[in-house]
């Protein structure tokens, strides 16, 4: 449906987006992830072409697009501030992509209450846009956009101008308005957890690279580097030698001796190999002191944080500094404790050169 | 599409505006005439002019003699006056050594004496104009009014004297002409002169920005004594009952001619040449004379065709030799040298 | 490169030529549109200007320094450039000490008639300059209402003061410039977040430190603005030098008397006069950036005035307030009395012995009384509308684009701020008086485009920076949400960016179109016969010595300004109601 092609953009000698390959089915949920100036923004300005790739192509039903102003991509857009026209009532502008797109005069009220019931705002067409609350607006500029009922809808972080409670009710509407319709979509955010929330795939970028495609869970859990694995969710890292590897399990030795299995992940993890062990919290045991000590890091906790459902535990321990975990009551601030992996597949290994920055 | 329509549009404009430039008005032919002279005095010429010469249409700019010189130089490429009436004969002298006026020989060339007029006919003049002291006539009478131009510098007038700023004025500078030139004629240099300058700085309570504001100071009494024109004067008086009359000086006044023109290049030198032959025939002349007191140029005019009051005044006048070129070669210096040594140094 | 036929891999590469080229396309449209925007501005705003630049180096056809020796030998000259600076940095105190207090008085206390006297605190805007000077003549001059009515009030023989010198030319300058500081302060103030004084307050900051340390330099912008605004045209004032300065020499007295006296010399002098003071504007102009750079504060304000509670103060205040204003007024009613004054019946009475309506009468029936009416509403129109479709033009590639000259460009549209009206019509006057079309050169003087030339170019940078603000404040993503639509070029131009840049717009360009009505300095020296304006129709009845029909144009005048500034305070007001939502 849509598909990038090494795309790329340059503003002058600052490269914004290198190299881009992505696929994007029929009625699919994209999302383009990362932290801020990673390139997704401009990606999408790409698609919607509102910038022009300095090289690579950007194919819409297989029709090369690359070189098309906006208004003749077909693209829909929804914008982090709604950028609905302030001096036209709600009606007009939902009206204003049918008028410009040239559809009969009297076929406009009936498509423009259409999408007003889509977004679950029937009758608000006399309204002036600045009568509406926030969430209100935003699901004008999401009606306008779908009215002319483009076969792509960009939506740039158009959740994010909501209140908490708001973002998260929204976020699931947002979902199934955009599932049942079968349209297929592209999304930036820079938030992870809206990121999951809403959609079927996830690209996640840093500094205009494409770090990993692919579904949620495949991302959260078999991040393919240190920086993926880092942004989505908490991860402690370790420093490692791996001692033994064996089909996608090796195992990897801890200063202080102590041993852990982890699994490979792709990287070219020989016995004697120096790396880097990736820790989800909710991956790691902790068990009060005099247990079984028999592979497993001994610790003392430094930090404790009460999250309601969860609890952190910033652990202290001689291969390095470790977040857990775990109940509310499992230790206290002082403790020494001890840690073991909850799953062999959980711990991954990294290489020890990779950043592990966020 | 839009952006080129937002461009196009300054551009249109000044075109739209350049053609509208070249489009007539009402089928008569436009006379465009610059001129010093005064709304009564050219409004009465335009009606007189119009009834004899229906196919033209007179359109008189009405500025100050200096603004007509600047006008014409600065138009000379693309001249949009016709005439130009009404300036000392200094200016057209300069005018003509500028080639900025046209020659014509009107049927009345010959009654006008030839140091009143230019040998190649490229002006003429129509009135001489005496250079006269203003007062304002409720306060002071006849009697006390200076009576000569030392007169004015009398320790009584002190700080009662008003001056048209003698730069931006053709009446003015001609009368600073003739003190200088009087005292270069004298004494071989100017220092004379400038001292008596000096000492009607000293006199001197404001030097007024125009005509009219001179007259309401005058007449209001912030002042009581001027240097001015003498047809201006009468024609003030017929209009406004003023209280303002004058003197003219014993000791002699310049006669500043005062001329007419036709512009080189003029766009309608036809209907100039008709407006020039009907301002100095004897119509014109006598249409100036008895109504707005201008004394005619001509030789050839019977006394007795015109009014009692200006004869008197010519009987009164004892015209000042001038040296007119010197005066045209050295004037602008002289003035330029008065406005930044003299003008307000004697705490006026 | 070859595209037809390049392998699969190398396809992303061939794409990126045609990318490449459609935005050199696209960048090469604003090229061509920022060219010829450019050129327009080179040619009528530089460019005459460069022949004012040649005259001042050229004497009888030679190539000389001579006149600037001239200048910089004479001690009259030098004591000139001297008085206009000084009188100008007078001007600005002057005026900010006036304007400044008297936007704080309308915005922080509150009275009866509030709304009322703050509108008409800006009244001398709507003072055409000419009819101005006129009415301080008739208040303050020797034998004016208020200088006669303190002569009899104190049993004085003589009058108490003469309206004459420096201080006679900062009262008018002070009368006619605070309105800039009081306008733009107001604005700022509105704009003000009250937050940020009471976050001063809440850190032990007194009440007078919050104002020097908090207020006023956030108030900075708009008090830097007003003082260019002021220092530009008190350096280009000569009106009020002229009439009231009593020999008191500034520049542009100076280049009048040199342009009278007329020898070669005192042209060629004229010229380096004019070239000394666009260049003293142009070096205020640039201290003033420079000063100002790293000081636009962008108020994250919300605009909410802070609480007023009625007190003894805003007793006080009203009562000053109201006083002001009857002094702010005088001129105006002075001006309406003496329109009421047929020609001739007033010599020395103290009020004028008969009104009647005879010179509006005339003023409509005369058609030749008519006529500079029917001149400046026309020409004023045509220079307004040419300005607004410039000002659209440079505006959005100054804020939308990038290209090449865009500093260029910038410094041009608002050059003619610092040009003054006297050497702009100078600069036309040489430049359009001959006919070279290969130098850019058409002979303009004369015709009836030069008028609306020069009122064209005059307001360029008052109608530009309206337009600047108004796409500032616009979201660039209205305007993707419109292309996103399907909206094309046009489209999007006519349906969603005029509408919302218009009312901004139209207030810049309702204040040019009353500044070329009224405007007289570069009028009088380029008027026909048939382009005659007002503002020289004016002049032309003072020198008929008939002040009742000078004064009707001028109260025509000052209507047709309230008029048009009344419907410009309600595009704003409008404006404002429709952003504060959103």
């Amino acid at each position: 449906m849509l598909r990038l092609e090494g795309l790329e953009k340059r503003f002058g000698d600052v490269v914004a987006v290198s190299d881009l390959w992505l696929d994007v089915g029929r009625g699919e949920l994209l999302t383009l992830l990362g932290p801020s100036g990673c390139g997704k923004t401009t990606t999408l300005r790409m698609i919607a072409g509102f910038e022009t790739a300095t090289a690579g192509r950007v194919l819409l039903d297989g029709r090369d697009v690359t070189t098309l102003p906006p208004q003749r991509r077909g693209t829909g857009m929804v914008f982090q501030n709604y950028a609905l026209f302030p001096h036209l009532d709600v009606h007009e502008n939902v009206a204003f992509g049918l008028k410009a797109q040239g559809v009969p005069r009297a076929d406009i009220p009936r498509r423009v209450e259409r999408a007003l019931e889509l977004v679950d705002l029937p009758g608000y067409g006399s309204r002036k846009v600045q009568q509406l609350s926030g969430g209100q607006q935003q699901r004008v500029a999401l009606a306008r956009a779908l009215a002319p009922e483009p076969p792509v809808l960009l939506l740039d972080e158009p959740l994010s101008n909501l209140d908490a409670a708001l973002r998260e009710r929204t976020r699931s509407e947002l979902r199934a308005l955009l599932k049942s319709l079968g349209i297929t979509s592209i999304f930036v955010t820079h938030d992870q957890e809206e990121a999951f929330a809403l959609s079927d795939r996830v690209a996640l970028l840093r500094a205009g690279r494409l770090q990993q495609v692919g579904t949620p869970e495949e991302l959260y859990l078999e991040p393919a580097n240190a920086f993926v694995a880092s942004f989505l969710g908490r991860a402690s890292f370790l420093p490692a030698r791996v001692v033994a590897a064996e089909g996608e399990i090796v195992v990897c030795e801890l200063s202080g001796g102590v041993r852990w299995p982890a699994a490979r992940g792709g990287v070219d993890a020989r016995p004697g190999a120096e790396v880097r062990l990736m820790l989800r919290p909710e991956a790691i045991a902790l068990t009060a002191d005099g247990a079984d000590g028999a592979g497993s890091l001994p610790g003392r906790v430094t930090e404790r944080q009460f999250g309601g459902a969860t609890t952190l535990y910033r652990v202290e321990t001689p291969a390095g500094e470790v977040l857990v975990q775990a109940g509310a009551r499992a230790a206290a601030q002082g403790d020494t404790v001890r840690l073991h992996p909850a799953d062999a597949s959980a711990p991954r290994v990294y290489p020890a050169t990779e950043p592990p920055s966020r | 599409m839009g952006r080129r329509f937002a461009v196009g549009r300054p551009l249109i404009a000044v075109l739209a505006l350049a053609a509208a430039a070249c489009t007539g008005g009402d089928g008569r032919t436009p006379l465009v005439v610059y001129s010093p002279h005064g709304r009564e005095l050219l409004t009465a010429f335009e009606q007189r002019f119009e009834a004899a010469h229906p196919d033209v249409d007179v359109q008189w700019v009405d500025m100050g003699s200096q603004e007509v010189l600047d006008r014409v130089r600065s138009e000379k490429a693309n001249p949009q006056a016709d005439v130009w009436w009404g300036a000392p004969a200094e200016m057209f002298t300069a005018a003509a050594s500028e080639g900025l006026l046209e020659p014509f020989a009107p049927t009345w060339a010959a009654a006008v004496p030839a140091e009143m007029k230019d040998p190649r006919g490229l002006w003429y003049g129509t009135y001489e104009t005496p250079e006269v002291i203003a007062y304002n006539s409720k306060v002071v009478t006849a009697a006390e009014a200076p009576k000569d131009w030392d007169d004015v510098l009398d320790p009584k007038w002190k700080g009662k004297v008003l001056i048209r700023d003698p730069l931006a004025s053709g009446t003015m500078r001609t009368i600073w002409g003739m003190i200088l030139d009087r005292s270069v004629r004298e004494t071989g240099d100017t220092a004379q002169g400038m001292a008596w300058l000096r000492r009607l700085d000293a006199q001197t309570k404001e030097y007024v920005l125009n005509p009219t504001l001179l007259y309401q100071k005058l007449a209001r009494e912030e002042g009581l004594i001027t240097l001015w024109d003498m047809p201006d004067i009468e024609a003030l008086q017929a209009k406004t009952k003023l209280p303002i009359d004058y003197t003219i000086p014993t000791s002699g006044t310049p006669l500043v001619v005062d001329g007419i023109a036709i512009v080189n290049g003029a766009p309608h030198a036809a209907a100039a040449r008709q407006f020039v032959e009907y301002v100095g025939g004897m119509k014109g002349i006598l249409l100036a004379a008895r109504e707005f007191m201008r004394l005619p140029a001509r030789t050839d005019i019977p006394p007795d065709s015109l009014p009692e009051r200006l004869r008197w005044a010519q009987a009164q006048i004892r015209p000042e030799p001038l040296d007119w070129a010197r005066l045209q070669q050295q004037l602008p210096g002289w003035m330029r040298w008065w406005d930044e040594h003299v003008r307000g140094r004697s705490g006026g | 490169m070859a595209p037809d036929t390049a392998p699969s891999a190398e396809a992303a590469r061939t794409a990126s030529g045609t990318g490449a080229e459609r935005s050199r396309r696209r960048s090469s449209r604003t090229a061509v549109l920022a060219a010829v925007v450019l050129a327009l501005l080179l040619w009528l705003v530089l460019y005459p200007n460069l022949y004012v630049l040649a005259d001042s180096l050229r004497m009888s056809g030679r190539w000389t320094l001579a006149a600037y020796a001239r200048f910089v030998r004479s001690p009259s000259e030098l004591g000139a450039l001297w008085n206009s600076i000084w009188i100008s940095l007078a001007s600005v105190a002057l005026s900010g000490l006036v304007g400044v207090p008297l936007a704080f008085l309308f915005t922080r206390f509150d009275f009866p008639g509030r709304r009322l006297l703050a509108a008409l605190a800006a009244v001398p805007v709507l003072l055409p300059p000419l009819v101005g000077v006129i009415a301080f003549l008739f208040l303050y001059g020797e034998t004016g209402f208020i200088t006669r009515g303190v002569q009899l009030l104190l049993g004085l023989r003589a009058p108490p003061w003469r309206l004459n010198g420096p201080a006679a030319i900062l009262l008018v300058h002070t009368y006619t410039m605070y309105v800039y500081f009081y306008m733009f302060t107001s604005a700022a103030l509105a704009r003000l977040d009250p937050a940020q004084a009471q976050a001063a307050r809440a850190l032990g900051a007194s009440g007078p430190t919050v104002l020097r340390r908090v207020t006023l330099p956030l108030l900075f912008p708009a008090i830097g603005g007003a003082a260019l605004l002021v220092f530009m045209t008190s350096m280009g004032s000569f009106s009020a030098p002229y009439v009231f300065g009593g020999g008191f020499r500034v520049l542009t007295t100076q280049i009048f008397v040199s342009k009278l006296n007329g020898t070669p010399e005192d042209l060629a002098l004229a010229a380096v006069e004019a070239v000394v003071l666009a260049a003293t504007s142009l070096l205020f102009l640039g201290l003033l950036e420079r000063l100002e750079r790293g000081r636009a504060y962008t108020g994250a304000g919300k605009g909410i005035a802070p609480v007023r509670r009625r007190g003894a103060a805003d007793v006080g205040a009203g009562v000053v307030a109201f006083l002001v204003v009857l002094v702010l007024v005088l001129p105006h009613l002075t001006v309406a009395l003496v329109s009421l004054v047929p020609i001739g019946t007033w010599t020395t009475e103290l009020f004028p012995p008969r009104l009647s309506l005879v010179n509006y009468r005339l003023m409509f029936t005369e058609p030749a009384r008519l006529r500079p009416i029917l001149n400046s509403l026309s020409m004023a129109t045509t220079a307004t509308l040419a300005n607004v479709a410039l000002a659209v033009a440079a505006a959005w590639l100054i804020v939308r684009r990038s290209f090449r000259g865009k500093g260029l460009m910038s410094a041009l549209v608002v050059l003619p701020w610092a040009l003054p009206g006297t050497v702009l019509a100078l600069a036309l006057a040489t430049t359009f008086s001959v006919h070279a079309p290969w130098l850019g050169r058409f002979v303009l003087v004369g015709t009836a485009a030069i008028l609306p030339l020069a009122y064209f170019i005059r307001d360029i940078p008052l109608v530009t920076r309206a337009a600047l603000t108004s796409f500032r404040q616009l979201d660039p993503a209205v305007e993707e949400a419109a292309a996103s639509l399907g909206a094309g070029p046009a489209r999007t131009l006519g349906r969603v960016v005029l509408p919302l840049v218009l009312p901004g717009l139209l207030a810049g360009a309702l204040l040019a179109f009353v500044t070329a009505l009224g405007e007289f300095v570069a009028s009088i020296l380029l008027y026909t016969h048939a382009t005659r304006p007002i503002s020289v129709e004016i002049l032309s009845q003072l020198r008929a010595f008939d002040f009742g029909a000078a004064a009707a144009y001028a109260v025509l005048l000052i209507v047709v300004m309230a008029i048009v500034f009344g419907i410009g305070q309600m595009a704003a007001a409008d404006d404002a109601v429709r952003r504060g939502g959103g």
